[in-house]
């Protein structure tokens, strides 16, 4: 047994990547064999986490397990194993929604042509995610990293028939890949200055020194605080994540609940002790805002999936900016129950769509309380805990950061909480409108409820939805980070928030009640919303996302497009035309030139011949 | 004949002379001949990558020496290190795939292929050689079929003026180099004179070359050389050359060839040199920004897939420069690893884009769409070659330039910065631009069906792309091997600048102490 257990995180992290090559290479007819080896990898990957996570619960100090992948010169990059307990924790988020989300995966894709190649590229993501997880230095993380990023666009862009979901997965890439940019300056620039790139040594050296990065600290922190920027769809990169709703909308909930989203946020955790002040606090202003800027535009937003896109992009905004006042374990404890209640949000919007024949609009549903009840009781589930109702998950995780903001930061406060007062308000909406009220469609009228492979995840994940507060997982990380932190009893939990900041308590229930009760007015039996009338000019720029991506693509059109428009006029005109062509274009002017002398004509060669003597001639004779 | 590499630089050439020696109308034995030859020329590079070359032995190996002029010193002279050991294995196997996707060639099959041998053999002879002559004349041999294979069995209505100004340019760029090794040649004192690298590496580290000598030779190199790896700004033959050329000839080219510059740059430049390259880094420095950001702009332009292909593989040489301008051991690696990956990914791209040609009878981006369908194998191949291109690891390309980058950063922070940029960000669009153009989208209305590529036809690129993979996920079985030799490079390219030591001596004692 002890022989093995040090394989055992290998096989967690490979066995996903093993079932994505197999289905590649060996079984891309059979498409339920492809399925259910994607599956079974997963699920066996959880159930060695789950196993991981027992034996090493309480273990104090796990040493990394490393293999060498490059060593050259004073810069040698691991592939390695971190266990403590923040990716134990990680690993069991990871692979536990993600076993769901596979299973519910099969009901919901199993027509699907290419359901072997959706499989595989699942797989591929999980063991891209395990990698981030796992990592132990800055070079695996940012390898693993990138591999969420491609797998994320095989997924998004899955359909890529349809020219919108082409265009998100390449949106999708292409800004992950200018938020990697900074943070591959950022990792450069930490080994460079502080020699090394594993996570273990560089938090001793910063122990040691905390002044070792020296005047570019700030800098280094917001350059690698840029991945996250990306991953984590941080404004101003955060224009992706709407757009990669494109994808199936299991892939929605796998990439932007459970993984993907939540790299960015576990990285900041995982390197939190690198951050100075400076840097902190403007990354908790990046993450209060992008919180904000996301709920405004969530409440106008009538699409189910793009209101859930926006809601996470404010919960992220909520965890970074979490991360910045200085409390990395709320932002891991939010993340937690976040990935529960989201997936779960995501998966029953999916079992919605479903059921209505791919009608995303929730103005053309309605009265589904009969015809789905399992969805409707775990969306009911999901959208209480998101909207921070106690005792419900959402409400403990959400405390927590709102607590870490009322100790850091008035104003940032204030946000949070308006943020959350927001929340309530278009979970509510979302709602009243989509599941209550009359049928506003046919195909509202005609809905049935899922099969069980898709109800059965929705129930597990609502269960984790409700208890996810309750369970320790605040105290599990909490240890990380504040080693002292005691054990408390489960009863003692319940009531918590109270205990330790009940102002925070108090407004964040009270803006979730305010929340819900506007929504409640305005929605409950509505037909149509009567937003846009009241607020006219402003509902129609949150309804178009405040114009980002319109003054993104014409900025990008007067940089990157003018440059490279440039750079073409240059080289075709320029290089290739008046400088090649040009000096080509001279020495066959001279050869023509010179051929014309060359006529063949013996009496002009005589003459020519001739007149050079002479010329000579009167050089020797009359110039000397 | 006692080396495993005279085998594998002689199995390609007396494949073309037996070919030479096959009537024409056997056109299937032809291609047999031309399959076998490369193919034992494969797997003898791949038996002496992964079984004959011995890692931690600092000095050259597998070394086979025969006189051939002994007056003038010359002799055929070939080993293998660090440096050269992958661009060999590198060569066979592109070699072999491009024999695998000529099938497609109907005219002078004959001529052809005793063409495309005689350049095989030329190639891995030229990274073979240890003696500057034969590395000279092989290299010579294998870039004169470039040009005929061009103008011949070239496609596209600019093939001539392609043919025209890349015979031109890469024979000026020969011909300085050429000439900058000549006089390095005459450096040498009349007794002791000799071709022998090993020989003239070994004399001027007991003997420096004096300044006006190097600042006379370095540039010369530094610029023929360049001109040979399309070093920005003279790179305009490289795109058009490569979108004229058949598929073969650009994968040869493109992979192998061109990383002769390079190659002979970090082989000859560099070490005999040392105070002239420490002087002009700071020029190469700048000048592969004008492969990786520039190039890469002119590539996000491009309509055509062959002359975006062609940019990429322009912008890409940028970081094998970016390295060795870095002159740290980090870096040289680096760009020997992006050399060899770059290679491969060059073949491999260059292959699909000549298989897509067939199929569609174009390379216009904007005609072609939503091809993924009808031909997953190569839209998928495709696929992996464009993330391969813009740095995704897993692939060879990402530890190669990840160790350029981290190389390069304390001496040039700022260019290392904006090569991020390139390499990130302006790669990505531009090979994602091309994939969402070619195989994602809505089919292309014109659209006539296409076939995917049967399972024998498939075998090059999964080669290819087998190699690209191997490299990515075990970078080490290449850079173990290139970190010796890169140690003993850059211990000689940084010797103390004699330049500062010599204004230092003379302020010191006589103001116009000529340098001599």
């Amino acid at each position: 047994m002890n022989d093995l257990l040090p394989n055992l995180p290998w096989s967690v992290l490979f066995l996903p990547l093993l079932s994505a090559v197999a289905i590649a290479l060996f079984t891309k007819k059979n498409r339920g064999l492809s399925a259910g080896i994607s599956i079974g990898a997963i699920v066996i990957s959880f159930l060695l986490s789950a196993f991981l996570f027992f034996q090493y619960r309480d273990a104090k100090q796990i040493p990394d397990t490393v293999l060498s992948w490059v060593s050259v010169g004073n810069l040698s990059v691991d592939i390695g194993i971190k266990l403590d307990s923040l990716s134990l924790l990680m690993l069991l988020i990871v692979t536990g929604v993600g076993s769901a989300i596979h299973i519910y995966s099969w009901g919901y894709m199993h027509e699907d042509r290419a359901v072997s190649r959706y499989f595989a590229s699942l797989s591929l993501f999980t063991f891209s995610m395990l990698g981030i997880v796992l990592a132990t230095n800055f070079f695996q993380m940012f390898i693993f990293w990138e591999l969420v990023g491609v797998s994320s666009y095989l997924l998004i862009g899955f359909w890529y028939e349809r020219a919108s979901a082409a265009d998100a997965a390449k949106k999708a890439f292409i800004t992950n890949r200018l938020g990697d940019f900074g943070f591959l300056i950022g990792i450069i620039m930490v080994w460079a200055l502080a020699g090394s790139l594993s996570f273990g040594t560089l938090q001793e050296s910063f122990k040691a020194n905390p002044q070792i990065l020296g005047a570019s600290a700030t800098l280094a922190g917001l350059l690698i605080f840029c991945g996250a920027m990306g991953k984590s769809a941080q404004f101003p990169l955060h224009v992706w994540l709407p757009d990669a709703m494109e994808g199936p909308t299991p892939v929605s909930a796998l990439i932007h609940a459970a993984t993907m989203v939540a790299a960015g946020v576990y990285m900041l955790c995982r390197v939190f002790f690198l951050f100075n002040l400076p840097a902190l606090e403007i990354i908790s202003w990046i993450g209060g805002f992008t919180a904000l800027l996301a709920a405004v535009i969530a409440v106008q937003q009538n699409d189910i999936k793009r209101i859930l896109a926006y809601s996470t992009l404010s919960q992220l905004g909520y965890m970074v900016m979490a991360v910045g006042v200085g409390g990395p374990a709320a932002a891991m404890f939010h993340l937690t129950t976040h990935a529960f209640f989201k997936a779960l949000l995501f998966l029953g919007a999916g079992s919605v769509i479903h059921a209505l024949h791919h009608e995303q609009d929730i103005w053309k549903m309605g009265a589904l309380k009969k015809k789905m009840p399992v969805t409707f009781w775990t969306f009911l589930i999901g959208t209480l805990a998101l909207a921070g109702i106690p005792p419900f998950s959402g409400f403990y995780s959400k405390d927590a950061v709102l607590a870490a903001a009322f100790e850091h930061n008035a104003i940032l406060f204030i946000v949070a909480t308006l943020v959350a007062a927001l929340t309530a308000f278009y979970m509510f909406r979302l709602f009243f409108v989509a599941f209550l009220g009359a049928p506003k469609s046919d195909a509202s009228d005609h809905a049935h409820e899922s099969p069980k492979i898709m109800t059965m995840p929705l129930q597990i994940l609502a269960v984790l939805a409700v208890i996810g507060g309750l369970i320790g997982i605040d105290t599990f990380i909490g240890k990380t980070f504040q080693p002292e932190a005691h054990a408390v009893h489960f009863a003692e939990r319940f009531l918590a928030p109270f205990g330790h900041a009940p102002m925070a308590a108090l407004f964040g229930i009270l803006a979730s009640v305010i929340g819900f009760s506007i929504a409640w007015s305005l929605y409950a039996n509505a037909s149509c919303d009567p937003l846009p009338e009241k607020l006219g000019v402003l509902s129609r720029a949150m309804r178009n996302k405040f114009y980002f991506d319109e003054i993104y693509s014409g900025l990008i059109a007067i940089t990157h497009e003018a440059a490279s428009r440039l750079a073409d006029f240059i080289d075709r005109w320029i290089v290739a035309g008046l400088m090649v062509r040009g000096a080509h274009g001279t020495t066959e002017l001279f050869g023509r030139a010179l051929r014309l002398v060359q006529t063949g004509n013996l009496q002009i060669y005589a003459f020519l011949f001739v007149a050079g003597v002479a010329v000579v001639l009167y050089f020797v004779l009359f110039r000397s | 004949m006692n080396s495993i590499l005279t085998y594998i630089i002689l199995a390609p050439l007396i494949g073309a002379l037996v070919v030479l020696l096959v009537p024409r109308n056997f056109r299937f034995i032809i291609r047999g001949i031309a399959q076998a030859a490369t193919l034992i020329s494969m797997v003898l590079a791949i038996k002496m990558f992964f079984f004959d070359f011995t890692t931690n032995f600092p000095r050259e190996q597998l070394t086979e020496k025969i006189q051939w002029v002994a007056s003038l010193g010359i002799n055929y002279h070939v080993g293998v290190d660090g440096l050269n050991v992958g661009l060999i294995l590198m060569g066979a196997i592109v070699a072999f795939a491009a024999v695998c996707v000529s099938h497609n060639i109907k005219t002078y099959e004959k001529e052809f292929y005793i063409l495309l041998l005689v350049m095989t053999g030329g190639i891995l002879g030229a990274f073979a050689s240890l003696d500057l002559f034969f590395f000279y004349f092989f290299h010579e041999l294998a870039l004169v079929p470039t040009f005929i294979m061009i103008g011949v069995w070239g496609r596209g209505e600019n093939k001539n003026y392609a043919t025209f100004q890349i015979t031109l340019y890469l024979s000026i760029g020969a011909l300085l180099a050429l000439v900058g090794l000549i006089a390095l040649y005459l450096q040498l004192p009349l007794g002791n004179r000799t071709f022998n690298i090993i020989e003239l590496t070994k004399y001027f580290k007991a003997q420096p070359m004096n300044l006006a000598a190097q600042q006379f030779i370095f540039p010369l190199l530094l610029f023929g050389f360049g001109i040979l790896v399309s070093l920005w700004p003279f790179h305009t033959w490289a795109p058009l050359g490569y979108g004229s050329a058949p598929s073969a000839t650009a994968m040869l080219h493109a992979g192998v060839l061109k990383k002769f510059g390079l190659y002979g740059l970090i082989r000859i430049a560099l070490p005999l040199m040392p105070d002239a390259s420490q002087s002009w880094l700071h020029v190469l420095a700048v000048l592969c920004l004008g492969n990786i950001v520039y190039c890469g702009f002119v590539a996000m332009r491009q309509r055509d897939l062959n002359l975006l292909i062609g940019n990429s593989s322009v912008a890409h040489m940028g970081f094998c420069f970016l390295g060795i301008a870095s002159l740290t051991l980090i870096g040289i690696t680096g760009a020997v690893t992006v050399m060899v990956a770059h290679g491969l990914l060059a073949a491999l791209t260059f292959a699909l884009s000549g298989y897509i040609y067939q199929q569609t009878g174009t390379l216009d981006i904007r005609q072609m769409g939503g091809l993924l369908r009808q031909i997953p194998f190569i839209g998928a191949a495709l696929v992996m070659a464009a993330m391969a291109g813009c740095g995704l690891p897993g692939f060879a390309n990402f530890p190669g330039e990840a160790l350029v980058l981290f190389g390069a950063w304390k001496a040039f922070p700022l260019v290392t910065a904006l090569a991020v940029w390139g390499a990130l960000v302006i790669g990505a669009v531009y090979m994602l631009r091309a994939v969402r153009n070619i195989l994602h989208g809505p089919m292309a209305a014109n659209q006539t069906p296409i076939a995917d590529a049967s399972l024998l036809r498939k075998l090059p690129y999964a080669l290819l792309l087998a190699t690209l993979l191997l490299f990515g996920f075990v970078p080490s079985l290449l850079t173990d091997k290139i970190k010796p030799s890169a140690q003993s490079i850059v211990e000689m390219a940084t010797r103390p600048l004699k330049i500062q030591k010599m204004e230092k001596d003379s302020s010191a004692t006589a103001p116009r102490a000529a340098v001599k």
